[in-house]
């Protein structure tokens, strides 16, 4: 492994790593009192495992060692079936060993070794005094809390739609106007109306948690990185109640934890240099948490230096989230063993964009920096704006949506039409060239809508049909590869409504590809699809595939890797894990295998699992090469890639 | 598996498909069209609050199109759901023995029942057809 690489990935390894040794101490204390859930083996399994294979691929011998002992316990634990409550103590030690090793501190832990050895041996002549952890109804903690699959809830939400609309077609057969009817019959009408609202908003709530459930171990990891720099930072949390989507809200775990090791290494200052300028010694980093109409806007502020002024006068003309979101910017001018930038904020930004969300980025010299994830509420509900164009209604997200002017006269700039509003300039475009609709010629004088995705673009459409709050549906997974869309919504008369990606408007993509001419297609760098749920190895690789100049696309288990095999358009490769929650390594290369549109697919199996079991399985189920973390090595792996892409 | 098909007229000629792959048939009515994907695709129609892609399925077979398609007949396989446009369901019934090898990607085979040829699909590779045909 390149040192290059180390460098970036030895402090993302750390945050990962002790955020799992927080919830594997959590989980040992909870099988010892007896109110661990049924997963609780697996969930320590799973974080000794990943520890174990960042540390294999980072060259950390003392901690993989470790960490295979812990695991090796674990996987004697996982056949007996029952937990052996002697076990916890070794255990605890482990983490505290592992802890200690990770921070640099701790040496080969071989009493810890021994304890674990011990443990392990009375594994086998275990008969008593055994918990039975599986659903252990035990304690005085019993929670009444099911878990439901999202798809469950979302056909829930289906329902209530279609409720609504039936409603609607009710009220049009008693005859429009409603006054005609006697009173108890509005009255009764009315009551569904506030009944069906009240169903909605509990289906959507189902959707959604605090932001508290993930910010709990926040406060930790902000004193810790403080710590290790020799700084004093203390972190608040404000509006931790703010409700957001789950599925969002479990993504944006590492997203934080890297906006707040960036506060504390590149914003706060030292105290030597806070007391120079004034300030008070310790540094405050604020993350907070807010409604903004159908947006959550959720933002990590530090009172430290801000962005240098070079830095500022540098983006002539770029906004300050476009210079600080290129590929491998880093604002230290000093090196330091925190300073992992290279999946800094182009990693969030992206992040945020694949929720239809944004990010905004303030800065003051010396007085502090700002960043906001703005993102959906929900990814249930959207307000949009209805237009209409070759007979056909969209919608665009309210939340981009700058105002609404009628156009009366386009200027050209580069023989490009563009809207002069106010002294600026916005390119103009049809919305059916956009999205590669035919229409008819628009008339003068119709409504264009001035949308700010990526790029400011006026999209001029037949008319305006209003604003709604409406329900988001996908277009399935057939249609999933049909790019410049976040859904669809069926509207009141029962008509669909494509709801478009603002970022995509903006890029004007379609009319690109249309205008240029027809020559030999441009030979883009094959794209490889990475299956790996620890953070520290899925960034890793993503690093060294793309340094070498593959695109890469990512995905945290097998489930999510199914999922965007079927959303993108031109894998060459997948680049899997074994050992993931949701789908395994086999079984995505399984279900790859058995899909006849994927089944010649190439595919990489990389894991620390080494047996020849393991190994077997893995071309059992059709796996082209089968490499070890342990083992890993940069150049074998871009060469088994390159062999097998044949480029 | 049963081998009970559902006959279909397409493009001017017959084909089968296993009854457990059809849900349901039903008039072809509204289409909102998608912008952007393949010519495959007519659009997506609104089937009881669920929003269902339709293809046009003569175009999948490459059947040079002459006739219009008036049904809609709603496919699953693999827990994915598609609308088929088609011409009219003709028959649901067992079907003769596949005696005729073809070289289409999308048959089985094919049966010949009272004098016709009767093309056996094969929904997996239709199916995966359909995802390369959602693309532009």
């Amino acid at each position: 492994v390149s040192t290059g690489h180390d460098s970036q990935f030895i402090d993302i390894f750390r945050d990962e790593a002790n955020e799992r040794l927080d919830t594997f101490v959590e989980t040992v204390l909870a099988l010892e009192s007896g109110t661990a859930d049924a997963g609780a083996i697996d969930s320590l399994f799973r974080d000794a495992h990943t520890i174990k294979g960042g540390a294999g691929m980072l060259g950390l011998d003392e901690v993989r060692a470790l960490a295979h002992g812990v695991e090796d316990v674990l996987a004697n634990v996982r056949e007996l079936g029952t937990f052996p409550l002697e076990l916890a103590e070794p255990l605890l030690r482990a983490a505290d060993a592992l802890r200690a090793q990770v921070a640099g501190t701790g040496g080969a832990a071989l009493d810890v070794l021994d304890a674990l050895a011990e443990g392990q041996a009375s594994l086998e002549q275990h008969e008593p005094s055994l918990v039975d952890m599986v659903g252990s109804p035990r304690g005085p903690s019993e929670r009444r809390a099911i878990r439901v699959p999202a798809e469950k809830i979302d056909r829930l939400l289906d329902l209530v739609g279609e409720t609504v609309l039936h409603r609607r077609r009710l009220e049009h057969v008693l005859g429009g106007g409603r006054d005609e009817h006697d009173e108890s019959v509005s009255d009764e009408l009315d009551h569904g109306e506030r009944l069906l609202d009240d169903l909605k908003d509990a289906a959507i709530e189902m959707r959604t948690l605090p932001l508290s459930s993930i910010a709990g171990k926040l406060p930790r990891a902000v004193r810790d990185i403080a710590a290790e720099l020799g700084k004093d930072v203390e972190l608040t949390l404000v509006g931790a109640e703010t409700e957001l989507d789950r599925v969002i809200l479990e993504s944006l775990s590492e997203p934080l934890v890297h906006l707040l090791r960036n506060a504390v290494a590149h914003g706060i200052e030292s105290p030597k240099q806070r007391k120079k300028a004034g300030k008070p010694k310790q540094g405050s980093v604020v993350l907070s948490a807010k409604q903004r109409g159908a947006l959550v806007a959720i933002t990590v502020a530090d009172d430290g230096q801000g962005v240098p002024p070079d830095v500022l006068s540098d983006a002539a003309g770029a906004s300050l989230v476009e210079v600080l979101t290129r590929p491998g910017f880093s604002t230290a001018s000093e090196v330091t063993d925190l300073s992992g930038r290279g999946v800094g904020l182009d990693v969030v930004k992206r992040h945020v964009e694949s929720y239809a969300g944004s990010l905004e980025v303030r800065s003051e010299p010396g007085v502090g920096t700002q960043i906001t994830l703005l993102l959906p509420l929900t990814l249930a509900l959207l307000d949009v704006l209805l237009v209409e164009r070759g007979g056909q209604v969209y919608g665009v997200p309210l939340a981009s949506v700058e105002e609404v002017v009628s156009v009366r006269d386009t200027l050209s700039l580069q023989g490009r039409p563009a809207l002069e509003l106010r002294g600026n300039s916005i390119p103009l475009a049809d919305l059916a060239d956009l999205l590669g609709a035919t229409a008819p010629p628009l008339a003068e004088g119709s409504p264009a809508v001035i949308v700010a995705g990526q790029r400011k673009i006026a999209v001029v459409c037949d008319r305006l049909l209003g604003e709604e709050e409406v329900l988001v549906k996908s277009l399935g997974p057939l249609l999933a590869n049909v790019g410049g869309y976040l859904g669809a919504t069926i509207l009141g008369d029962g008509r669909i409504a494509l709801l478009t990606d603002p970022n995509r408007l903006g890029s004007a993509r379609r009319s690109r590809v249309e205008a240029r001419p027809a020559g030999p297609a441009e030979r883009l760098a094959p794209k490889v699809l990475v299956v790996e749920d620890s953070f520290t190895v899925r960034e890793l690789q993503r690093s060294i595939l793309e340094a070498a100049g593959y695109r890469v696309v990512t995905a945290r288990d097998g489930k999510d890797g199914l999922d965007k095999l079927g959303r993108e358009e031109d894998v060459a490769l997948i680049l899997t894990d074994v050992e993931m929650p949701e789908l395994d390594g086999f079984q995505l290369t399984e279900s790859v295998r058995a899909n006849p549109a994927t089944a010649s697919l190439p595919i990489v199996i990389v894991t620390s699992l080494a047996s020849d079991d393991d190994r077997r399985r893995g071309i059992e189920v059709g796996a082209d090469a089968y490499m070890s973390k342990r083992s890993f090595d940069q150049q074998a792996l871009l060469e088994t890639v390159e062999r097998l892409i044949g480029r | 598996v049963s081998d009970v098909h559902v006959r279909l007229s397409v493009g001017g000629e017959s084909y089968a498909l296993p009854v457990e792959n059809v849900l349901e048939v039903a008039e072809l009515g509204d289409l909102a069209t998608v912008p952007g994907a393949g010519g495959a695709v007519l659009g997506v129609c609104n089937l009881r609050g669920q929003v269902l892609p339709v293809f046009d399925l003569a175009r999948v077979f490459g059947i040079a199109g002459a006739t219009v398609p008036a049904r809609l007949l709603v496919a699953e396989h693999d827990g994915r759901r598609v609308g088929l446009a088609i011409e009219d369901v003709t028959d649901v019934g067992t079907l003769p023995a596949v005696e005729e090898a073809t070289d289409s990607e999308f048959l089985v085979g094919a049966a010949l029942d009272d004098g016709h040829l009767v093309g056996v699909v094969d929904v997996g590779r239709v199916f995966a057809a359909l995802e390369r045909e959602a693309r532009p």
